[in-house]
């Protein structure tokens, strides 16, 4: 039998209760911001780097409560808008402990403050470069080498580091030029870092110009990651890269291969240096790393430091001019990849990891607050050290500011925490600078108060017309409106976070 | 907000009611690269602006820029009503992020000369 509810005074009505009609509203907002897209929407972005793309005019909605909870129209809305964490539905979201771990998680990369130190080893080199900062043709060791005692109490600070990974990244000048040194250097870290209980990574950037079965036996057998430069096809990188009576592009190819054969690829890895004659050749330059079997490439900008800064004619190019370059470029990776062939492109996965994962990413040009002696600090070939490798080469330019102290002199409290660093540090967290305060990219850019200081004279720097904010701008617009208008490229770029095609 | 171009600069008089000086700086920051701003109060109920261009040439396209600044006030508001509901939470996040954060060893220890 059947039972039929009784319905009884006031419940047994024909319509529906008034309240069932009417529309709620009720949510809190939790902290976003938000920036206009060229394609008539707008991107809003939380505390922690998520962030949704919607049609212009959802943040104000949003804001005047003009979103409603229960409208079949904006359900979804909603349902993105709670579970992304931009509103809650109550005035202290549940998940509160969860939004403070994932705020933490994306500032964990300060957890073991400096990790990379920088040992200028030598600035001699044998190339002459026409953008190139700081080295010197020269082979007056004495005077541009760096001092076995300045590589001791170098090791000695490094040590002191609170981290438990740390990395020695050997420079130059050409830093094979002093091989001997940096033998000395990887075999006395190796065991101080043994001693310390701290894993220990050793990179050497050279051009390969000069590498030997010699050295790569050495590093083989200390691992030692090789990082050198590639500026496109022979008659771009010959151009940047002048090397009297021999051919620079043919050494690099040649001790690629060479190291690959002897190290494995994944030891391996090649920059671009970004000059005025790139500009002109973005796809050729990108063939020229499939051709070479590369699966990444670095579309890096020239940097304002040094002597590059002489070479007005060939390197003073506009912010305007490297985002188009890069965006054909990259147009041109995304195709690749759609074809077939897994590359990724560095800035634009820097980026995106920081867009599409929980995590930090240890770039140290793109951190809040920013990478300078929090993660990176430059030891000199002359034992003067600074904040970080720009802060030396504008140092080669007569510049001091950012020297934190000299090997052998100055204690590690002095160099990261004295003075120096305490002024440095008011310029170094971009929630807190004029016109990064309310940017919606704030989680994903950084602070850079040396290259503020480089190119605007002040470390706090001055957006409206900042290279930096300018080129980050249109990069993270440019990648947001790729991923919104094609799912496929989206694909590709989580392609380029996994590392799996 | 009344607003209007003569001689080549841009006149605009917003209610200090609806706008905040901090809104009003916020957003005119973005136009002091290429404008002189100018920024008077009238006590407690408008701020007059004059934009007048830095360089002399070229002439600025003044509806572009009008209707720019009108909806830059606009997201400036909506950022300072953000902001204003968002500030306390937001602070309980961070604080809460970095609470009970194991501090760091004597400093004085790591400060020999080395």
């Amino acid at each position: 039998m059947m039972n039929i509810p009784q319905h009884t005074g006031s419940k047994n009505r024909k319509f529906n209760d008034y309240s069932f009609y009417e529309k709620s509203s009720n949510y809190y907002l939790l902290p976003f911001k938000f920036h206009r897209l060229p394609i008539d929407k707008e991107v809003i972005v939380n505390e922690f780097g998520d962030f949704l793309i919607v049609p212009t005019g959802t943040v104000a909605r949003i804001v005047s409560r003009e979103i409603l909870t229960d409208d079949p129209a904006d359900v979804e809305l909603v349902r993105d808008l709670i579970s992304n964490f931009f509103i809650s539905e109550t005035p202290i979201p549940s998940l509160l402990d969860i939004l403070s771990t994932r705020y933490r998680t994306k500032k964990s990369f300060l957890d073991h403050f400096t990790s990379l130190h920088i040992f200028v080893i030598s600035l001699r080199c044998e190339h002459t470069c026409h953008y190139c900062q700081v080295s010197r043709v020269t082979s007056d060791k004495g005077k541009y080498d760096m001092s076995r005692f300045h590589i001791d109490k170098g090791i000695e600070m490094m040590m002191k580091s609170p981290s438990p990974h740390i990395t020695m990244e050997f420079q130059g000048g050409e830093a094979l030029l002093a091989f001997e040194n940096i033998v000395y250097a990887v075999e006395k870290a190796k065991k101080a870092a043994m001693q310390q209980g701290k894993t220990i990574t050793f990179v050497i950037c050279t051009n390969l110009a000069l590498v030997t079965d010699e050295i790569l036996d050495f590093c083989h057998e200390y691992k030692i990651l090789i990082s050198t430069s590639i500026d496109g096809p022979a008659f771009i990188h010959n151009k940047n890269r002048h090397k009297a009576n021999a051919n620079s592009y043919q050494l690099a190819v040649e001790g690629i291969t060479n190291c690959r054969n002897k190290l494995g690829a994944e030891h391996v890895s090649a920059l671009l240096t970004t000059s005025a004659i790139s500009l002109e050749h973005p796809t050729e330059i990108v063939d020229e790393y499939v051709k070479l079997g590369f699966n990444n490439i670095f579309l890096r900008p020239i940097s304002p430091y040094g002597f590059a800064l002489k070479s007005e004619t060939k390197n003073k190019y506009e912010t305007t001019r490297f985002v188009e370059f890069y965006k054909t470029a990259l147009d041109h990776i995304i195709q690749l990849n759609l074809d077939g062939y897994f590359i990724r492109e560095d800035y634009a996965t820097i980026l995106l990891k920081k867009m599409l994962t929980p995590f930090p990413v240890g770039y140290v040009d793109l951190q809040s607050p920013a990478g300078m002696l929090t993660n990176v600090i430059v030891f000199n070939y002359d034992g003067d050290i600074y904040v970080s490798d720009e802060a030396r080469m504008l140092a080669e330019m007569g510049d001091f500011t950012f020297k934190v102290g000299t090997l052998g002199e100055t204690g590690y409290q002095d160099v990261f925490y004295g003075e120096k660093a305490s002024v440095l540090s008011e310029a170094m967290a971009n929630e807190s600078l004029a016109g990064c305060s309310e940017c919606a990219y704030q989680a994903y850019c950084g602070a850079d108060p040396v290259f503020n200081y480089a190119t605007q004279g002040d470390i706090y720097g001055y957006r409206p017309s900042s290279s930096f904010c300018q080129r980050n701008m249109s990069i993270i617009t440019h990648l947001i409106t790729l991923m919104d208008s094609n799912p496929r490229i989206e694909k590709i770029f989580r392609s380029w976070i996994t590392g799996k095609n | 907000m009344e607003i209007h171009q003569d001689n080549n600069r841009l006149y605009l008089s917003v209610d200090a009611a609806i706008y905040t000086e901090a809104v009003i700086f916020k957003c005119l920051y973005w136009y002091t690269n290429t404008f002189e701003v100018d920024i008077c109060q009238e006590p407690a109920t408008k701020f007059n602006i004059t934009l007048t261009p830095k360089a002399a040439s070229p002439e600025p396209e003044w509806n572009t820029i009008q209707a720019k600044l009108k909806q830059d006030l606009i997201d400036f508001k909506l950022r300072q009503l953000i902001n204003n509901e968002t500030q306390n939470i937001r602070e309980l996040i961070i604080a809460k992020a970095f609470a009970y954060y194991e501090q760091e060893t004597d400093a004085e220890d790591m400060n020999t000369a080395t």
